[in-house]
């Protein structure tokens, strides 16, 4: 019997539902060991009988938590996909925010139809078993944790910095290039994606579990960044673990 | 010496790549950094860098790494590695890259020699190049690793206009006659020449050492616990890997399986990995052996500056700077820490005195071998609801051919591998035994796996028992929890030549009784008049039954009478058990060098390189994991 999987989305853009669909050849490959029964991006039909549950999207609202308890009641393995779903993402931005004048800037007058709270990651709301970080996903690293939880191994997912796979990528570091990167505090897994194109590293795979974030902010600070714009970084992808809950 | 133009030095370059036999790589430019790649021409080349991103040990110890493909669907077939399709040539290679690449071809031929490795360096041919500009963080004068006279193909001095070639060995100069045109013997004038850029070269460094480098081993054995010291200099670390992942002379590596997408077929693969990181020395059950910064921080030091200088007999840094240029918060640079830690020492005369060279013996017996043999579970007996005890056997009929204390890397394909100890004695024939505590991927999976189903295994590894020695000895076996499962291989190997021995007693202690491991057969043993057994358990809850001692395991030891000088101590368990264990038996006048101890790690390799299983200068997997306690006593990450 092939595991029946699901894809579910709260507050989030979608993009990692479509790294998924874009998988082209290895989704066919990956159809040969799953059964999809609900993917509201790609088909119709719909189950609630799913072995494992993908959720992608933050945790906005109070409601959003009654349909998170339902799906984890319904799966046995639950993983959050996606920034939005893994450590809150962009969402929780707005948690330094005033929430009214959060909603006021997006609906106008008709703010008061529309609940809201401080979004956060759904292991906020309801365990989850296993991460696919990024933003968007990376479509290899989405396979490896299928693969993983397919095999019965919990999946392999870096504790160490980015900067690890940048120094084997041999990347001409980002401060060398006079930019300003929080690689050094998240997450690797990867493969340093964003700084092989000649970016930097936005963090969108959280904080390593023991970040030394004094440090990261010292480092930013001396290589010119005000204390403003070396918060700012951190706020970008941090806010949730940053505990601006 | 000989001479060619830059003209003719390109044109050589050109028909090396034109020939289509060799890999050809050199360094080139990458934004305002070098890093050396393929050449599709000469005029890529660029001899005039300071230091390249990462040293040239990628093309023999890569980043990732096959060590073999696995396909299950058809019985099982395992490939191990393939020659690579052409030898490769490495224009450009600055003298400490190459006293570097020597450092490495020792690490990796010591006790078994590295194919992998060597397969690509062995058919390599390095082209060096004398330093032209220096990069601000480079000491390698100070290092004697600015200018060498060995170790590469062909070495060039650029002299403006042209190059001096010393010729290094016959395979360059083979190359050279093949390649080059208007190749002719250099003149007096470029000899002197040449000498005259290494004087320059030798002075070039912005560093600067306070005292000499040789001091370096024994500066370290003087600074190991000093107060504050590591501390200070490792606060800001990011534990990101910067400065061991760019070096020169590291080697840790992680293994992992890598599936495809079909379950059933694809690599075992091996990836650089580094000390500094967080997890490196972190087992399965979640113990971490290194869990502070500044003990990770100190090991890369000690490892560089002692371990490696112990074993090799040299300082395993050659001044390159890459560390310190790539550590943000800029506290990578070995001179500055290692003035300061020099600074700090008030007899200065003592450590000039105290400096010795260590006695280097190097051996080499055969290749290591990553494929592991197949094997087949022939029974599988659950014992607690985390221990399973597998019976397995080699599918090639052959005997395992263990020590007692020694373990086998376990495979499940797909999963990866986890060092499990013997439980069966070598007196066992035609199987052997493991128990299994279900704690990580490994033995998760394989609590899964049922009798015909096959797993791979290597090894023994390890140095286990010496049951010679022990021969007419009293032996006082301890053991706590799992612990007992490696010692029941000695036990039951004992009990097998009962008459060499003299007194037996088994102390064993676990939680609870439920979770006692070999329980039907240990109890048997209160049976025999020859071995006294004395179980106990922390706590029993009250829907169980126990009728024996109820307390930790060390609550036993005043329960048995041994003549201590007689006795040797037997120990096993978790590793908060031995500092108590220890501590009682010497309460108990046994002398230290009767304490004898299995230790745990993190053993990945089992073939003393890939350093997580390392406890300071020891390797566990190779060295141990059976410790004298008199030899270890001294090594503080030990116990």
């Amino acid at each position: 019997m092939k595991p029946k999987v699901a894809f579910f989305d709260f507050a989030g853009c979608e993009g990692d539902q479509l790294q998924v669909a874009n998988l082209e050849e290895e989704l066919l490959t990956l159809l040969g060991q799953v059964e999809v029964v609900s993917f509201r991006e790609v088909m119709k039909e719909h189950s609630n009988n799913y072995d494992i549950a993908f959720i992608e999207g933050s945790c906005t609202r109070l409601q959003d938590e009654d349909r998170l308890k339902q799906i984890r009641k319904n799966a046995k393995i639950v993983v959050a996909i996606g920034s939005c779903a893994t450590i809150g993402g962009i969402n929780c931005i707005r948690n330094y925010k005033d929430l009214d004048e959060v909603r006021k800037t997006v609906y106008g007058e008709n703010a008061k139809l529309f609940d809201t709270y401080a979004a956060r990651p759904v292991d906020a709301v309801i365990p989850v078993d296993a991460y696919v970080h990024g933003c968007p996903i990376d479509r290899d690293e989405f396979l490896q944790v299928v693969k993983s939880l397919l095999l019965g191994k919990k999946p392999d997912i870096p504790s160490y910095p980015v900067c690890v796979e940048c120094k084997k990528n041999e990347n001409v570091c980002a401060f060398e290039r006079g930019q300003y990167c929080v690689g050094t505090v998240t997450r690797a897994g990867c493969n340093s994606c964003c700084v092989n194109e000649g970016t930097i590293c936005w963090g969108c795979r959280g904080l390593v579990d023991n970040p030394n974030e004094n440090s990261h902010k010292e480092v930013l600070i001396k290589y010119g960044l005000t204390v403003d714009d070396a918060i700012g970084k951190f706020r970008l992808y941090f806010g949730w673990q940053e505990g601006k809950k | 010496m000989k001479i060619i133009s830059k003209e003719d030095f390109a044109d050589f370059v050109n028909a090396l790549i034109a020939d289509g036999s060799w890999n050809v790589v050199g360094v080139k430019s990458k934004r305002d950094k070098f890093a050396f790649g393929p050449l599709e021409s000469a005029n890529e080349l660029r001899l005039d860098y300071d230091v390249t991103l990462l040293p040239p040990k990628k093309y023999f110890f890569p980043q990732r790494e096959t060590l073999f493909t696995y396909d299950l669907s058809n019985g099982f077939s395992a490939k191990g590695f393939t020659a690579e399709a052409k030898p490769i040539i490495i224009i450009g290679v600055h003298p400490y890259d190459i006293v570097a690449l020597l450092h490495m071809d020792e690490i990796f031929s010591e006790t078994k020699s590295d194919p992998y490795y060597f397969e690509k360096r062995n058919s390599s041919i390095i082209i060096g190049v004398n330093i032209q500009k220096m990069s601000k963080w480079c000491f390698a004068p100070f290092m004697g690793c600015a200018t060498i006279e060995y170790g590469y193909d062909l070495m060039l001095t650029d002299l403006g206009n042209r190059y001096t070639i010393n010729i290094g060995s016959q395979k360059g100069e083979e190359l050279l006659e093949k390649y080059a045109k208007n190749v002719t013997n250099a003149l007096a004038r470029d000899v002197m020449l040449v000498g005259q850029k290494k004087r320059e070269i030798v002075n070039m460094s912005q560093q600067k050492f306070d005292f000499p480098p040789e001091l370096i081993p024994e500066l370290l054995s003087k600074s190991y616990e000093k107060s504050g010291f590591w501390e200070k200099h490792s606060e800001k670390c990011l534990a990101c890997g910067s400065c061991v992942l760019v070096c020169p002379t590291c080697y840790c590596f992680d293994i992992k399986d890598n599936p495809d997408l079909s379950l059933e077929r694809g690599e075992r693969v091996r990836t650089w990995d580094g000390c500094l990181l967080e997890d490196f020395a972190k087992i399965a059950s979640g113990e971490n052996f290194r869990p502070t910064k500044p003990t990770r921080y100190r090991h890369r030091y000690f490892k560089k500056g002692k371990y490696l200088f112990d074993r090799f007999g040299f300082i395993s840094c050659v001044g390159c700077g890459r560390c310190s240029s790539n550590c943000l918060p800029d506290i990578a640079n070995p001179v500055s820490l290692f003035n300061d830690m020099y600074h700090q020492i008030r007899d200065k005369e003592m450590l000039i005195a105290a400096a010795t060279t260590p006695e280097v013996k190097i051996e080499t017996e055969g290749n290591i071998d990553y494929v592991p043999r197949l094997a087949t579970i022939v029974k599988k007996v659950p014992m607690t609801a985390s221990e399973i005890l597998f019976e397995i056997r080699l599918n090639d009929g052959s005997e395992l051919g263990h020590k007692p204390g020694q373990f086998v890397e376990i495979s499940v394909f797909g999963i990866g591998e986890a060092p499990i100890s013997l439980s069966s004695p070598p007196t066992k024939k035609g199987t052997f035994e493991l128990c299994v505590r279900k704690v990580g991927n490994v033995t998760t999976k394989l609590h899964t796996l049922n009798v015909g189903d096959m797993v791979g295994v290597r090894g023994p590894f390890g140095n286990g028992f010496d049951t010679e020695f022990l021969k007419g000895k009293d032996l006082l076996f301890i053991a706590g929890g799992l612990g007992i499962a490696p010692l029941r291989s000695l036990f039951n190997y004992v009990l097998d030549n009962r008459k060499n021995y003299g007194r037996v007693i088994l102390l064993y202690g676990c939680k609870e009784p439920r979770e006692l491991l070999f329980g039907d057969e240990l109890l048997a043993l209160t049976n025999r008049d020859d071995v006294k057994f004395k179980p106990t358990v922390n706590w029993c809850p009250e829907n169980e039954v126990w009728t024996g001692n109820i307390g930790v395991i060390t609550t036993l030891i005043p329960q048995v009478d041994f003549d201590p000088e007689k006795t040797y101590a037997i120990v096993c368990g978790p590793p908060i058990m031995y500092k108590f264990v220890i501590a009682d038996l010497k309460g108990k006048k046994v002398p230290d060098d009767h304490i004898i101890l299995s230790l745990e790690r993190r053993m990945k390799c089992g073939v003393g390189k890939c350093g997580h299983c390392q406890i300071n200068q020891i390797y566990v997997c190779k060295d141990g994991p059976v410790f004298n306690y008199s030899k270890i006593k001294g090594v503080p990450e030990a116990l």
